[in-house]
């Protein structure tokens, strides 16, 4: 037996875009949430259940060669600009190639905050992996800063995803 | 289609794989870069005379290059990864996802099942993930990114 939520009419036929009696739309009852599997865990777990990534924090004014250097040595994909603790860039491998290309080292003391992506795309950590999913498919993004108010506290991947979904869907993945 | 048993029986040839960018050996190094910068790609193979796959060349050995701002003019076959890690059409989601996740690349060529030379496809680990993102979209997509905002004062006050 299905239950009117509005009027309580006990007689609902499953999938009735409204109540008989009451005529409320009823579009919403019927959408199952995901009760189990990786469905389930995309919704209930934040970001901050990733591991956590201590994000590399430059500041806007190092230069081109450091930053690079910086990538390669510490084998990241993807550099913080930060400013007075706050965010104010993203640089990545995407970044260096197209925007340096061959001339790469004529560029080398230019400042970092030229070649950067201003305003990334973020997450926060209270949000939903799933809101994190969302955000690399629709931006093409292969990393997300991840905040904790105005400050970035991780810094996850899209291995990072690939790793959780493998990991929750219970299969060996192999 | 549940999830765990997509990824297991999904071909990998649904990771929405991409034309692969190809060069010879003997190319600069420059121009290899400059075709993916043209390409807007971040990985490209690498063939031989006979035009069999020996090599790829990924954003990162770019990387590496500029970081020490190596000359550019030698051929692309210095630099290359050599024998890099491949699927065939006939993988499944989960082994291209394991491939890349214990190797720790983004991107992976795909070849012909019945010769391992004979590159047809490039797959992205972004195509991964808009798979994912396009086969569940109930649970991807039917969220709100925040709770509606409430209003700190009333409308008109």
């Amino acid at each position: 037996m299905i239950l009117c939520p509005f009027c309580g009419f006990d007689e609902l036929i499953e999938g009735a875009d409204t109540c008989e009696q009451c005529e409320q739309a009823l579009t919403d009852v019927f959408i199952r949430a995901p009760a189990k599997g990786i469905e389930a865990s995309l919704l209930h777990d934040t970001v901050g259940a990733l591991p956590a990534h201590p994000p590399v924090e430059v500041g806007g004014e190092v230069s081109l060669s450091m930053a690079l250097k910086t990538m390669v040595e510490r084998r990241i994909g993807c550099l913080l600009v930060v400013n007075e603790d706050r965010l104010v860039g993203i640089f990545s491998e995407r970044d260096a190639l197209i925007r340096l290309g061959v001339n790469a080292k004529d560029l080398h003391d230019q400042p970092l905050v030229k070649f950067m992506t201003p305003n990334p795309m973020v997450v926060s950590t209270h949000d939903k992996v799933a809101v994190a999913i969302h955000r690399m498919a629709v931006g093409g993004y292969r990393h997300l800063p991840v905040m904790d108010g105005e400050r970035p506290v991780s810094l996850i991947s899209i291995r990072d995803i690939l790793r959780y979904l493998t990991e929750h869907s219970g299969t060996s993945a192999a | 289609m549940d999830f765990q048993l997509s990824l297991a029986t999904e071909s990998a040839t649904s990771a929405y794989p991409e034309k692969p960018v190809a060069v010879l050996a003997g190319v600069a190094i420059s121009e290899v870069v400059k075709l993916m910068r043209a390409n807007r790609t971040g990985a490209i193979i690498v063939l031989d005379e006979a035009e069999k796959l020996i090599g790829v060349f990924t954003e990162r050995d770019a990387l590496r290059l500029m970081a020490e701002g190596a000359d550019m003019s030698g051929p692309i076959e210095s630099e290359m990864s050599k024998t890099p890690a491949s699927i065939t059409t006939t993988s499944t989601m989960a082994e291209a996802i394991r491939a890349m996740s214990d190797g720790g690349y983004r991107h992976l060529p795909m070849v012909s099942p019945s010769d391992p030379t004979q590159t047809v496809g490039m797959i992205d680990v972004r195509g991964i993930l808009r798979y994912l993102v396009e086969h569940f979209p109930n649970t991807i997509y039917n969220l709100p990114p925040t709770p509606v905002g409430t209003t700190p004062e009333r409308e008109g006050a």
